[in-house]
């Protein structure tokens, strides 16, 4: 509870960093009615907004409820709309009006080729077979909707010997793109815990691409065939609407103190479209004070992107030389480079440039995986995987589970 | 199927189905067009393959002659997901005029039947189409340099004789010139395409440094 009440916003505007004033002194004004108990307020119920196969509705064993629709756009491939998180004995919160891919691009070590591979990928996809769709089902056989175990949701000990545990559950929506030699999972995770992970994974093959040896990795019998390096830049578009489009602000957190012994928090509210770079301990959320836990604290949810090769281009792709960009919600705006839409900018760099005020902050997550191949890539190639969190921070008051 | 549908229903609605790739619409797996169903889509629903047909001979229906003759293409048609459009059951049809190197994007408005936007620029380059994808296929095996080489490749890997560029596997990316990019200058403004070719036995021809220019009809080779 302490840490909550110190990181509410009444006391950050203030600049207060330690735990110790009582709780009434930082409840907001406003606290709509209504809300369950412990779980956040949604005034706007989610509406059913698309039919089946393209309705996914799933109550994980926790209790906890997500509801989504899904399409397959001939661009961006799997698109999620109406992300809405219903956590167990709470209301209905609309997270996301969409998330899609936004771009994957594959620069080559040598620097040629570099490719953009979205890319018409949803007509890549591959029709999933029922092995590939374990314990789930297929939608149009592009799409499997499954849930997996994500291992301990918690595990405490009384002391005495006693210990109580529970195992978590993610409901996963996933798709299969082959694109060229490489076969890429696009999947979403939703926890019963409320948290996001997009992530993607690379398999199929290796290019075959030779080079000399500062470029590459030897593979196959000696050192004749240099396999040649290459990064994966992903990007996703996530337009956040919590409880709809009105009221979304995105913050910055630090903790400076490096080499000393405290840490102190600092917060950035970011009110024109702006980029931002990784930074450790660094963090992001998408906060709308609008909706409130029991505990009078606004819901939120919060980026982590620390886990990313941080790929910097050449000028001629400022696109990659940030980890995040936050713009101002415009529907041409839909891949982080090769924007395919007339009349709008070409990438997400360009979009910021403006910096126009926040209304309806869209986010761009750019997480990149630097490939040097190894002999286990060998033909089908082990997938590898990149992606990021998104985390609820005070949607409800209590642990979900 | 889903592409003889709607190229039936486009039929059935009196526009000239020209042989060839001018009304290539996305109907292949995994393409966004719903299935068939017999109750309306909701508002979050993909298109179906009727509404795709509709916007498309909406959209253009002034660019019929063009794209006839091979000097416009209908690329594809995406659900309009804009929100100020509210509920509003909206497509947007892009269409590639290699006359002029214009991408040009009519939105179209399902129920009232009507293209309601318009957007235009030169130098944008949307992703390649399945039709762009084979005619970049043929330019590439009429090349008296690529195509023969073309041709043995897929014979040597096992393939019966090439009889057309859609015998082949294929994949397009769209190619803007970087800075490094030698030799392909015209591509600034020309449509271009970077293909990738699937061999029958499952390998890949290193197509990397070759460039097909569909506005000039021209193959360019990347010198880096």
């Amino acid at each position: 509870m302490f840490l909550r009440l110190t990181l509410s916003s009444a006391m950050l505007a203030a600049g207060l960093t330690t735990a110790t004033a009582p709780a009434p002194a930082v409840v907001p004004a406003v606290v709509p009615a209504g809300g369950a108990p412990g779980s956040a307020h949604a005034a706007q119920a989610a509406p059913a907004t698309c039919n089946p196969p393209y309705r996914i509705d799933k109550t994980l064993p926790n209790g906890a409820r997500w509801r989504m629709c899904w399409e397959m756009r001939t661009i961006e491939g799997l698109t999620l709309t109406n992300v809405t998180y219903t956590p167990e004995g709470g209301e209905a919160l609309r997270v996301l009006r969409s998330t899609a891919l936004a771009q994957i691009h594959v620069p080559y070590d040598s620097g040629e080729p570099r490719f953009h591979d979205i890319g018409t990928i949803g007509d890549d996809a591959i029709a999933l077979k029922a092995a590939d769709c374990p314990g789930g089902e297929r939608r149009d056989q592009y799409v499997c909707v499954t849930t997996r175990p994500r291992g301990h949701g918690y595990l405490k000990s009384d002391g005495e010997g006693v210990t109580s545990s529970v195992q978590g559950t993610d409901l996963v929506v996933f798709a299969a793109f082959q694109l060229g030699w490489y076969t890429y999972l696009v999947e979403w995770a939703f926890g019963d815990d409320g948290a996001i992970t997009p992530r993607v994974g690379a398999t199929g093959s290796l290019s075959g691409f030779t080079t000399t040896p500062q470029h590459g990795w030897p593979i196959g019998v000696g050192a004749t065939k240099f396999e040649e390096s290459h990064s994966h830049n992903i990007f996703w578009r996530l337009d956040f609407d919590i409880d709809g489009a009105d009221g979304d602000v995105v913050e910055q957190y630090d903790f400076t103190g490096s080499g000393t012994a405290k840490r102190r928090l600092t917060r950035t509210v970011f009110t024109e479209e702006t980029k931002a770079v990784n930074s450790r301990m660094r963090w992001w959320r998408v906060v709308d004070s609008g909706v409130r836990n029991a505990d009078r604290h606004p819901a939120s949810w919060e980026i982590n992107n620390l886990a990313s090769a941080e790929y910097r281009g050449p000028a001629d792709e400022a696109f990659t030389r940030a980890d995040l960009y936050v713009t101002n919600y415009r529907a041409c705006e839909r891949l982080a480079s090769t924007n395919p839409v007339a009349g709008c900018g070409k990438s997400v760099d360009r979009y910021v440039a403006d910096a126009q005020r926040l209304t309806d902050p869209v986010l761009w997550v750019h997480v990149g995986f630097h490939h040097v191949a190894r002999d286990e890539d060998a033909d089908p190639m082990p997938t590898h995987w990149q992606g990021f969190r998104v985390t609820p921070r005070d949607v409800t008051a209590e642990n979900p589970h | 199927m889903r592409r003889a549908r709607i190229m039936m229903a486009l039929a059935g609605a009196g526009v000239t189905v020209v042989a060839g790739t001018f009304f290539l619409f996305p109907g292949e797996p995994g393409s966004q067009a719903a299935r068939s169903v017999s109750r309306p889509p909701a508002p979050g629903d993909p298109l179906t393959g009727d509404e795709i047909a509709a916007a498309g001979k909406v959209a253009s229906a002034t660019w019929r002659t063009h794209m006839t003759n091979g000097q416009a293409e209908l690329l594809y048609v995406e659900r309009d997901d804009d929100k100020a459009a509210g509920e509003r059951r909206r497509a947007d049809v892009y269409i590639y005029d290699y006359r002029t190197d214009r991408l040009v994007v009519r939105t179209v408005d399902l129920a009232k039947g009507e293209v309601v936007a318009e957007q235009e620029e030169r130098g944008v380059q949307p992703p390649p189409s399945r039709g762009e994808e084979i005619r970049a296929a043929e330019l590439l095996l009429a090349d008296p340099e690529y195509g023969p080489r073309i041709r043995d490749a897929h014979a040597k890997a096992g393939g019966r004789p090439l009889v057309s560029a859609s015998d082949l596997g294929l994949r397009a990316l769209s190619f803007t010139p970087g800075p490094r990019d030698t030799g392909a200058a015209a591509c600034e403004t020309h449509r271009c395409v970077r293909l990738f070719v699937r061999l029958p036995d499952g390998t890949w021809l290193d197509t990397s440094r070759i460039v097909v220019d569909l506005s000039a009809k021209k193959i360019f080779t990347l010198e880096w």
